[in-house]
């Protein structure tokens, strides 16, 4: 007699292999098909592993920098003018107890030029500052040749010049003692300073010393912008004081910025950018899925046979959808992996080009193959429900 | 003790007028019984064959398996009936190109939960039996047509259901081969196997121990050959 019990039951390792089957039976057309699934995982994780890497570098480097630099400058007036600090403010500002260094730079109204017979008018974009010699400590400065101004040079015609300066005066070194012209006088370069990430306006400046300022271009000891460092903790709290003390009669004149606050806001936009090319990302992933699911519909009608034995051997349409989507995870789960492991490459030769810290969230790699499954598990989904829905007697007679 | 009994089965195929492929028929097979399926194309054998196998209910009438009703069983009810009652052997021997001679008889034991390593040592001994205990690592391109109904054979073998269907076994071979196939058959049926045959080929028909002959979708006769075998 027969069992009462003859069910059609399959062990969830056979319906694995079951889908692994027909993968293994078109290995071209597997990873054609898986390639699709890979591009897409591959860019959303490369833009998560740059955009990741490129934020730790950013954010380093603003460490390395420090994030205890102010800038105090004049601002405008109520009346829209430009303000002026009072003579006393660098010292004042130096009274501040946690302010640990500070350094005053005054706009001088001369162009720098290479020789006497270039125009006046050609200024190179290149702004003169009469700077205190503290300058180069407080902007931690690092000097590419030379030294920068010091008591002695201050008062004689000496100029030291931004990284970008030097570039466009074509002073490439100074041990051939180079001169500049400003404005009837001849300058000495006795320093060359390296690019100032925080500060990069001043990669376009050159600093004389205050006397010198005085006495050729009759420049006023009042300071446009004074740079201080303050004890790390305390940087809300000078920046609080720093209006009252810098101009005591005018203190809404007073600007103060941080200057790492660019920086970090330049880690900011380049969310942005990440998110629009995250997007970019998914519509690849979104094209791989429908890539997917067109092979298998493909699939489904070209093993009309399998499906019809399947059928005579017993299998349950479930059976037979089960094998589909699993077919379908697997090939979204080849692409996956592939993918994740493409982006990370990309992301790992990227960085260390750019001479990044590699940054590659591992929790951006496990989220791109769970993706890239869910996007197999839908794809498969239409393809499997007609394979289920295939008549068995039709499917065992391909002829009819 | 009857395997299977058919009773006033009627299939009709939508469609203006509506096809009738089965015009009431009604049969009974015992068990060990060799019985031919005969018709010319379009008589309904292969109608019939769905129906007998439960790939396909009958618009009325009823079919039973082993004292079952089967005729308005649900999917699912039906597909663990095949899985365990009935084995298919298909003119176009349908194996799978990737797997070996004895993967591909295992698979006729997938959908009854029976672990591998099980699968593969019944496999074995079903290929033994069809003669193909050489063949067991061959790949179904690396054989013969012969062979290859060999291996379908096989497959429905080892499951030990209680009715083996074959839909013209030799259709796809030349008539020596044909005849070592029917030889197998004969053979498997003196070891007590209940064998349903459908085939166009009279000759065939002739050599079992009885033949059902179908026109247009009705018996028109059901014959012992009492010498057969």
């Amino acid at each position: 007699m027969m069992e009462a019990t003859a069910r059609s039951r399959i062990r969830p390792l056979d319906l694995l292999r079951s889908g692994g089957q027909g993968l293994s039976t078109r290995p071209g057309r597997t990873m054609l098909t898986a390639l699709g699934i890979a591009i897409g995982i591959a860019a959303m994780i490369g833009v998560l592993g740059i955009s990741a890497s490129s934020k730790a570098a950013l954010l380093r480097q603003i460490d390395d920098l420090g994030t205890n630099l102010l800038a105090v400058q004049a601002g405008q007036s109520v009346f829209g003018e430009q303000a002026k600090l009072p003579e006393a403010a660098p010292a004042m500002v130096r009274r501040i107890p946690p302010v640990e260094q500070a350094a005053a730079l005054t706009s001088v109204s001369a162009s720098v030029r290479r020789t006497n017979y270039i125009p006046e008018s050609e200024t190179n974009g290149i702004t003169v500052y009469a700077a205190e010699v503290e300058t180069a400590d407080t902007l931690q400065a690092k000097l590419a040749q030379g030294r920068f101004l010091d008591t002695a040079t201050v008062r004689t015609p000496a100029i030291v010049l931004g990284a970008v300066s030097a570039e466009r005066l074509g002073i490439t070194s100074i041990s051939e003692g180079p001169m500049v012209y400003l404005n009837g006088h001849w300058f000495n370069v006795i320093g060359i300073l390296d690019p100032l990430p925080l500060n990069p306006d001043l990669d376009r400046a050159a600093f004389i010393g205050y006397p010198t300022a005085a006495k050729l271009f009759d420049t006023k000891p009042n300071a446009s912008t004074i740079y201080l460092r303050t004890h790390p903790d305390q940087v809300e709290g000078v920046r609080a004081l720093l209006g009252r003390t810098a101009n005591p009669e005018n203190p809404n004149e007073v600007q103060v910025s941080r200057p790492s606050d660019a920086l970090e806001a330049k880690a900011t936009v380049d969310q942005n950018l990440t998110r629009l090319l995250l997007g970019l990302g998914a519509v690849a992933l979104v094209v791989g899925g429908v890539g997917i699911a067109n092979v298998m519909v493909i699939s489904v009608l070209e093993r009309r046979s399998e499906i019809g034995l399947r059928r005579a051997l017993g299998a349950k349409r479930m059976h037979i959808a089960g094998q589909f989507v699993t077919e379908s995870v697997l090939l979204s789960l080849i692409g996956g992996v592939g993918g994740a492991v493409l982006g990370a490459t990309v992301t790992q030769v990227y960085a260390s080009r750019q001479g990044w810290v590699v940054d590659i969230p591992v929790a951006a790699l496990a989220a791109g193959v769970a993706v890239a499954l869910a996007v197999g598990a839908l794809a498969g989904l239409y393809p499997a429900i007609r394979a289920a829905r295939m008549d068995p007697a039709e499917a065992v007679h391909p002829t009819g | 003790m009857t395997v299977l009994e058919l009773r006033d089965v009627v299939k009709e195929y939508p469609g203006s007028p509506p096809i009738r492929a089965l015009e009431g028929v009604s049969i009974s097979v015992a068990r060990s019984e060799l019985v031919g399926i005969v018709g010319a194309s379009g008589s309904g054998k292969s109608t019939m064959m769905n129906i007998i196998g439960t790939l396909a209910r009958p618009t009325s009438g009823t079919v039973w398996l082993e004292g079952r009703d089967v005729s308005t069983r649900r999917d699912q009810t039906l597909a663990g009936l095949r899985a365990a009652r009935i084995g298919f052997v298909f003119q176009q021997f349908h194996l799978v190109p990737g797997l070996s001679a004895t993967d591909n008889v295992a698979t006729g034991l997938v959908y009854r939960r029976i672990g591998r390593a099980k699968r593969r040592q019944a496999a074995e001994v079903a290929l033994r039996q069809v003669g193909l205990g050489h063949r067991l690592d061959h790949r179904p391109r690396q054989l013969s047509g012969g062979e290859r109904q060999r291996v379908a054979i096989a497959r429905a073998l080892v499951g030990e259901p209680a009715l083996i269907l074959a839909d013209e076994p030799t259709g796809n071979l030349d008539s020596k081969t044909g005849e070592g196939i029917i030889q197998l058959i004969l053979d498997l049926n003196r070891q007590g196997r209940t064998i349903l045959i459908i085939t166009h080929d009279q000759g065939i028909a002739a050599r079992l121990h009885r033949r059902i002959e179908l026109v247009d979708g009705r018996v028109v006769a059901d014959v012992r050959n009492g010498e057969a075998a």
